[in-house]
């Protein structure tokens, strides 16, 4: 294929499982990523504390359940990050996808005050699976860690 | 119903679906906001019914740009349902003939139908889902139950067991609910609670949306073929 048309024809490969979808919602339950972060000193520093990224709530009332019918744009993000997740352990797309996590973790901590003392952010993913009876995790991705202050969370 | 108030319907439940996505996006970053703003403007013209098919066509362009941005749908199967549903309507108000308009419009309610058979099958001809497995993995490990909480249905095997078989035989069965109109209807109102139950234990808001949105080309498909 000609490499001209190969940005032209990107987005249709992308929207072909769309119009010829397969509809295999839920055929097998695969292992399910989980997102942790750990701020460090310095990119090979092995002493940070490793926090799982947007832990869910104890408890969700049924008025909420109903009002996240209409504005539910929190946990939506999370499902993106979820299947950035998957898409990341696969080698689908990976630069994207771990650029999308730093991103999206760079911003949550935005919010929170900085801490000088570590600058570095890096993050891994835990896949939880079942074998037998027993639940298992597994840390299948780690990328190197990238400077806090150089993410663009714009 | 004739195909025009199909297809207005659908536009209409469609564009108002696509708002309320959009809507959320603006809290994002910037460059979503600047897609998902040109998403609203499009969405309330077609909503108006204002200038069509071009808004329209606009949101099916618009919709590769934001495919492009996070390469891939950024909620799989319901962006992906969107999306059919997008491109049904927009080939469908573009086709020079009569009959190409229906069969564009005519294949997203056969998709409609395949997709709670199909679903059906993939589960049925699982082991882990005829036993109630599956359904107990979803809750015990999975990432989409909403709370911690709800993490304690994976002990109530008796109870998942009955519901992967309500589910299943459900999705299986929506093919002859086509045979009769009145059983369509009962069809459509019990799938309607299946993804109403999956937006709020799994916080699947998005699929109850675009489902909804594509029900009148299935009522029309129902009408034509029956």
């Amino acid at each position: 294929m000609p490499r001209r048309t190969e940005p032209l024809l990107a987005p249709l490969k992308l929207l072909a499982p769309a119009l010829v979808p397969s509809w295999n919602f839920f055929d097998v339950i695969a292992p399910a990523p989980r997102v942790e972060y750990a701020l460090l000193a310095s990119p090979g520093d092995t002493s940070g504390t490793w926090r799982v990224f947007r832990p869910r709530p104890a408890r969700v009332s049924l008025p909420e359940m109903l009002q996240r019918l209409v504005w539910n744009p929190r946990w939506n993000q999370n499902l993106f990050v979820m299947s950035c997740a998957e898409r990341l352990a696969e080698d689908r797309t990976p630069e994207h996808s771990e650029a999308e996590l730093f991103k999206r973790i760079a911003a949550d901590l935005a919010a929170e005050p900085a801490d000088p003392a570590r600058p570095w952010l890096c993050f891994r993913l835990v896949f939880v699976h079942r074998e037998g009876e027993v639940l298992t995790e597994e840390v299948m991705v780690q990328p190197a860690p990238r400077r806090l202050a150089e993410i663009d969370i714009r | 119903m004739s195909l025009e108030l199909a297809r207005r319907l659908v536009e209409i439940l469609l564009a108002l679906a696509l708002i309320q996505q959009s809507l959320e996006h603006l809290r994002g970053f910037r460059d979503e906001r600047i897609l998902f703003g040109a998403r609203i403007v499009l969405a309330v013209l077609v909503l108006a019914g204002v200038a069509g098919p071009w808004p329209l066509v606009g949101l099916a362009g618009l919709s590769l740009l934001i495919l492009h941005r996070f390469q891939g749908p950024y909620n799989g199967g319901s962006d992906r349902m969107g999306l059919l549903i997008l491109w049904c309507l927009t080939l469908s108000s573009l086709a020079p003939t009569p009959i190409l308009a229906e069969l564009a419009f005519g294949y997203l309610g056969a998709q409609l139908t395949l997709s709670y058979f199909i679903s059906g099958w993939v589960k049925v001809v699982n082991p882990d889902w005829r036993s109630g497995r599956a359904l107990r993995d979803v809750f015990q490990f999975s990432a989409y139950p909403v709370a911690e909480s709800l993490r304690g249905f994976a002990q109530r095997p008796g109870l998942l067991r009955a519901m992967s078989w309500g589910v299943m035989g459900f999705e299986l069965a929506f093919p002859l609910t086509l045979l009769w109109p009145p059983a369509l209807m009962v069809g459509l109102v019990v799938a309607g609670t299946f993804h109403l139950a999956n937006a709020c234990l799994f916080g699947l808001n998005r699929f109850f949306w675009t489902w909804l949105s594509a029900y009148p080309a299935i009522l029309w498909l129902q009408g034509r073929v029956f």
